[in-house]
This record gives C-alpha cells, structure tokens and sequence, in this order.
C-alpha cells in the first residue's frame, strides 16, 4: 500500500497484547499502518485517548480487548465498548466517518484474531478519503471566546513530542 | 431524587405550583453550562427532580468547553476533526457517565440550593431571593421592643 496512514491500536495487556505478541512470535506480517498503545486494560481507554489519536493525525482508531464476558478486571471491555460508541456518535455528528474508532475482542489464544482485526482496520480505512482536519495551531481557542487560549493541550504536546522524536 | 411527601405537600399549598414564583422563597437557580463536567451530583442530591441526568449530550459542551478542562481537551481535538456543525445531540450510552447534558425543571425547582452546594465545578450559581417585599410600618402607639438585658 502506497500511502502511510497511520492506525492507533490501544491493546489491553492481558488480552490483546498477548495475542500480538503470539503473533509476532509466529512471524506473522502485520500492515506498517498499525502502532500498538499498551493499556493495562481497555476500561483504561477514555474518550479523550480516542479522539486526541485522531486530532493528531491518525486516520483510524481501534480498541482491542478480552472477548467481552472475559475481562481480567471484571468489565473493563464492556466501557470501552461504551466509550467506543459514544466516540462514534460523536464523530458521526461532526461529519466523520464513524468507522474511524473501532473496538475489537479476542482472547490471549487466538493471535490469527487479532491479526484480522488488523487487516480489516487497515482495509476500512484505507477505502476512505483521507481526513482533513482543521489548520495546524489555527483556532485553538473555544468558539465563543469563553475561556482564555492558554496555549496547546497537554495530549498535544506529549503526542507532538513523540512525533518530533520519531 | 424523588419529591419527597413534605415538599409535594409544600408545592400544592404554594400558589402558583412553584417556589420560584413566590417572592421571597427559594434561590434563583443560573446553571453556567460551559464549567458543567456532567458529574451527576446536583441531579443525585436534588430533593424535587428538578435536576436529572439526561440520555443525551449535546456536543456543543464540548466546543465551548473553557481552555484547560477535560472536556475543553476534547472539544479542541473535536474542533480540528469536525468537518460541520453538529447535526445535533448524541445518544449516551449506558456506561458513560460523565458526558451527559443535565436537565434542568425550573418548574419543579424548590431553589434549595443544594445543587449550587455540591457543585464540584461551580457551574451552578445559587443567588439569594430578593426580598421584595415591603418592610412591615409600625403601627401607632406600639414601638419596637429595644433589646434589654438579653444575656448572650
């Protein structure tokens, strides 16, 4: 594939992770396009982390957790799944595609899982335009002018550092 | 919180079926909606259900969040996303708490106060009522007692 879109996945350490790393183990090739985010668990996940991978420059989105009913902490996929949705409708409200933010589960055992749920983000999103997003540093400031601009957001600078690293 | 059987008892007796519309009763409840984080609390706590946690979020919260808050974080990322206005509320789900548009009744509000108090993010702003009520005229030949001798 041509073009370096860049997808975010934010993977629980228990779960998703493990079968990411069983993947690699397998030699499996994995698309270029995907970085892995390590969570602890996807109940981790707020829609902050979600919206602010998009903001930066991600083209898509995913979660991927313990299959639901099998979380290591209980129910932290189900608000993910929650937070996910919630993500959707927003960006769907805004004129974004919602398929952009995706949540997907599978358990330690199974890395070919985890591999599709890859290569069908990764086929999603590169049958989409690319995202266009607002001017860099231009209108940083609410709307309405309520609340001073005090300058970049603290997830903006962590990510922009990184960036600047890479 | 449901209206408990003293306060219905009170609402039925006030004319007009509103403490706001009574003078001198029950504080002017002013919501500032932009420093609302959606917590819940004043809905938790409010003896007449005036306040309830709504299914819905209107995404304007998010835009005209103040610099610095959580939801300001989030609205400046929606705001380099957004390729329109939003075309309107979002349904919440269930396990979302914190992004929900409160509703506010001013019809059902007692002007107690006790969402003003427990506001964590002081977005909601109890203003003393007015007293508009015209200070009570000494009659003739009857004075004020003075206060004497009143022990402490």
């Amino acid at each position: 594939m041509g073009d370096d879109r860049t997808i975010v996945a934010f993977c629980c350490r228990e779960c998703a992770y493990a079968a990411a790393d069983a993947s690699a183990n397998a030699r499996t090739p994995l698309p270029p396009t995907v970085r892995l985010v390590l969570m602890p668990c996807t109940g981790r996940v707020s829609p902050l982390h979600l919206l602010s991978a998009l903001a930066e420059g991600a083209d898509g989105v995913m979660v991927a957790g313990c299959l639901l009913g099998q979380c290591h902490y209980r129910e932290g996929n189900f608000n993910a799944v929650d937070r996910v949705a919630f993500v959707q409708r927003l960006l769907k409200s805004v004129g974004v595609e919602p398929d952009r933010c995706r949540m997907f589960t599978m358990s330690a055992g199974e890395p070919p899982k985890f591999v599709a749920a890859v290569h069908e983000m990764d086929r999603v999103i590169s049958g989409m335009p690319p995202l266009p997003r607002s001017g860099d540093g231009e209108s940083r400031a609410p709307r309405h002018g309520a609340g001073a601009a005090s300058g970049a957001a603290p997830a903006e600078e962590l990510l922009g550092a990184a960036r600047g690293a890479a | 919180m449901p209206l408990t059987h003293r306060g219905r008892e009170i609402l039925s007796r006030v004319p007009g079926g509103s403490l706001q519309s009574t003078v001198g009763v029950g504080c002017e409840i002013v919501r500032h909606e932009e420093l609302c984080v959606g917590c819940g609390t004043c809905a938790k706590n409010c003896p007449s259900g005036a306040s309830e946690r709504g299914d819905f979020f209107d995404v304007n919260q998010l835009l005209d969040a103040p610099d610095g808050s959580r939801r300001g974080e989030l609205g400046a990322a929606l705001r380099r996303l957004m390729q329109h206005e939003p075309d309107g509320p979002v349904e919440v789900p269930e396990r979302v708490t914190v992004y929900r548009t409160i509703i506010y009744e001013d019809d059902k509000c007692l002007g107690c106060g006790t969402c003003a108090r427990g506001c964590p993010a002081d977005a909601i702003e109890a203003r003393p009522p007015k007293a508009d009520v015209a200070p009570a005229q000494p009659s003739a030949g009857v004075s004020a007692p003075s206060p004497q001798g009143v022990s402490a």
